[in-house]
């Protein structure tokens, strides 16, 4: 383990902040080709100790215009010709973000997406190996809180790689036009710092089918665009992109044509539950005195999320609102009681 | 799920540009909400298995009805609306009636089966209403058996052994497997409750069943009792455990 001081920083992600005073005359600078940029960049910061808030300042073009380190891997050290620069993009579609918190191995079940999580990172290790046998684009699909965006979050900590996150209304402009513009420019973007993983979460809100052009105008545009860039006419070496949605039905075909890998995400079984349930309460803020096995029996139907969220998160709080200091397991039961919605199944005995 | 077609869902008498009619396809998975019921033919004659789902303690278990005699050689099994399927059983009862009295002779199966869809059709050409979410199995025995399916559409097709309802694609997969035309009343019989198992995805048992047969030999339908059923129930629930192990 090298000395906190040496250590040379992988990644560096800026963010523009701006001017100390603000003078009508001046521009707001933002990086036109981050391939130049990066050179211009470590001329002048090379050797400079950097930790993230720490602000550093352009010298040059633009003198006193200050950057604030928003993300730094490992946690500080020096800039070195090896180090990832990125800088925010102003328009904050995009956001790059490096997720150190997940690993794969915090994802109950879902045996399927790991196996090709694990196929994916093999790729972004070894690009070379796959040739054009190479895992390009995924679609995860499966009912809210299953782990879809927990999983792509996983494997970007895993790849350490960058993991262009986007969020797919985020990508659906103002004017006709827009959104496909957008997409081209976020794929523009990935084709620099390739190899790199595009995660589009809440796809279907881009992924459209296109009967829906009537009442939507922008969307046979967006997907016209995503399907150029999901084919790839330009070459998409090491862009590995996976969407995720929960309602895949809405989905154009062609576009879900272009996934060479449908992964479904299913709910978890009484097995995964009390997985999820252990998991989340080995480290609690209160004691719990429960048997799970009835919580997870109890909780039948529900999510990753439902069971953290809903049934763990609100009885904890409960437990602290009426100051007790242990939850045992009628708390988690009636927790989870609560959440028992109603079915949205037509009523039963209209059909035989 | 379905898309909006744009329009062309909203009234069943409108083609969409591609030739569909959208009403009567979304009437079919009326059809696929409704509980399992199997047709089989054999040797012997023809069998009717129906899944009876009782939802509730409450409920008096024989007020949910899957299979219906409609003349003395004649059932029918439904899945779908249950409202619907009442209708259309009536009107199967009258019109097997209808042909006793007009020519002095029971109606063959073939032609109760196309009345009904006579029927149906003109739910699908009409304005202002809307398609019987229903589909029937229509069982019996003219000189041989017979074992006709009918679907929302008013489409008409004789099988040899077919399923219709939520577990459909399941038992037919299986029947493509295992069925052979000359089996006997009792193997076939316990073939048909094997893929009600399978389809079900449990273990069967008498009481959520309902079980109808016309055999050649006196042409008349009965019905299975629980007690009747019970030892064909235990032989192919051996064989649905070795079958869900898989």
């Amino acid at each position: 383990m090298p000395k906190k001081e040496s250590a040379e920083v992988k990644y560096l992600i800026l963010r523009p902040l701006g001017y100390p005073l603000k003078a009508s005359y001046h521009e707001y600078p933002q990086v036109d080709n981050p391939k130049v940029f990066d050179v211009y960049a470590k001329e002048q910061w090379k050797g400079e100790f950097v930790h993230k808030s720490k602000l550093i300042f352009d010298v040059r073009m633009f003198p006193d215009f200050a950057f604030e380190v928003v993300e730094c891997e490992p946690q500080s050290g020096y800039i070195s010709d090896a180090t990832i620069i990125l800088v925010e993009s102003d328009s904050k579609i995009i956001e790059t973000e490096i997720v150190r918190d997940i690993s794969l191995d915090d994802v109950v079940g879902q045996e399927e997406a790991k196996k090709k999580a694990k196929v994916i990172l093999e790729y972004l290790k070894n690009p070379d190996k796959f040739g054009k046998w190479a895992p390009k684009n995924v679609l995860f699909f499966g009912p809210p809180g299953t782990g879809k965006t927990m999983m792509a979050k996983a494997l970007s900590n895993e790849a350490k790689t960058p993991f262009l996150s986007v969020k797919s209304t985020k990508l659906i402009g103002e004017h006709v036009g827009d959104g496909a513009r957008k997409v081209h420019e976020l794929y523009d973007r990935a084709r620099q710092l390739a190899p790199c993983i595009v995660f589009l979460d809440e796809f279907d809100a881009i992924g459209l089918d296109r009967s829906y052009q009537e009442i939507r105008g922008d969307v046979s545009e967006i997907v016209n665009a995503l399907l150029t860039e999901l084919d790839g006419i330009q070459s998409n070496d090491g862009i590995c992109t996976i969407a995720a949605t929960n309602r895949v039905e809405l989905l154009d075909s062609s576009i879900r044509s272009r996934f060479e890998e449908e992964i479904e995400f299913t709910l978890p079984s009484f097995e995964e539950r009390l997985e999820i349930l252990k998991k989340n309460l080995g480290e609690f803020p209160v004691e719990v005195k429960a048997r799970l096995e009835l919580v997870a029996a109890a909780s039948e139907g529900f999510s990753g999320r439902d069971i953290v969220e809903k049934v763990i998160k609100s009885s904890l709080h409960r437990a602290i609102a009426e100051g007790k200091n242990r939850i045992e397991t009628e708390d988690l039961l009636s927790a989870a009681e609560k959440v028992k919605m109603p079915s949205r199944q037509p009523p039963k005995q209209m059909f035989v | 799920m379905h898309l909006p077609q744009m329009g062309y869902d909203r009234a069943i008498t409108v083609f969409s540009p591609d030739g569909r009619l959208f009403q009567v396809e979304y009437a079919r998975e009326a059809v696929k909400r409704g509980a399992t019921a199997i047709g089989i033919k054999c040797r012997d004659g023809v069998i009717l298995i129906a899944d009876k789902r009782v939802g509730s303690k409450l409920l008096e278990a024989d007020t949910i009805e899957k299979i219906y005699k409609i003349d003395e050689h004649i059932c029918a099994a439904t899945s779908g609306l249950v409202a619907d399927a009442r209708v259309l059983i009536d009107r199967a009862r009258i019109e097997a009636q209808i042909n006793r009295l007009t020519y002095d002779e029971t109606i063959t199966v073939k032609e109760l089966a196309k009345r009904i869809c006579d029927f149906k059709q003109q739910y699908t050409q009409y304005g202002g209403v809307r398609p019987f979410g229903v589909s029937l199995l229509i069982a019996g025995v003219d000189e041989v058996p017979k074992l006709y399916e009918t679907d929302p559409s008013g489409a008409l097709l004789e099988y040899k052994a077919t399923a219709i309802g939520m577990g459909r694609n399941t038992v037919v997969e299986y029947f493509e497997k295992e069925y052979s035309p000359d089996m006997g009343f009792d193997e076939a019989l316990i073939l048909g409750l094997v893929a009600m198992g399978k389809a079900i995805e449990s273990e069967i048992s008498a009481d959520n069943l309902e079980v109808g047969y016309v055999k050649v030999e006196d042409r008349q339908f009965r019905d299975m009792s629980a007690e009747e059923l019970a030892p064909y129930v235990d032989k192919a629930n051996e064989k649905i455990r070795e079958e869900l192990k898989k």
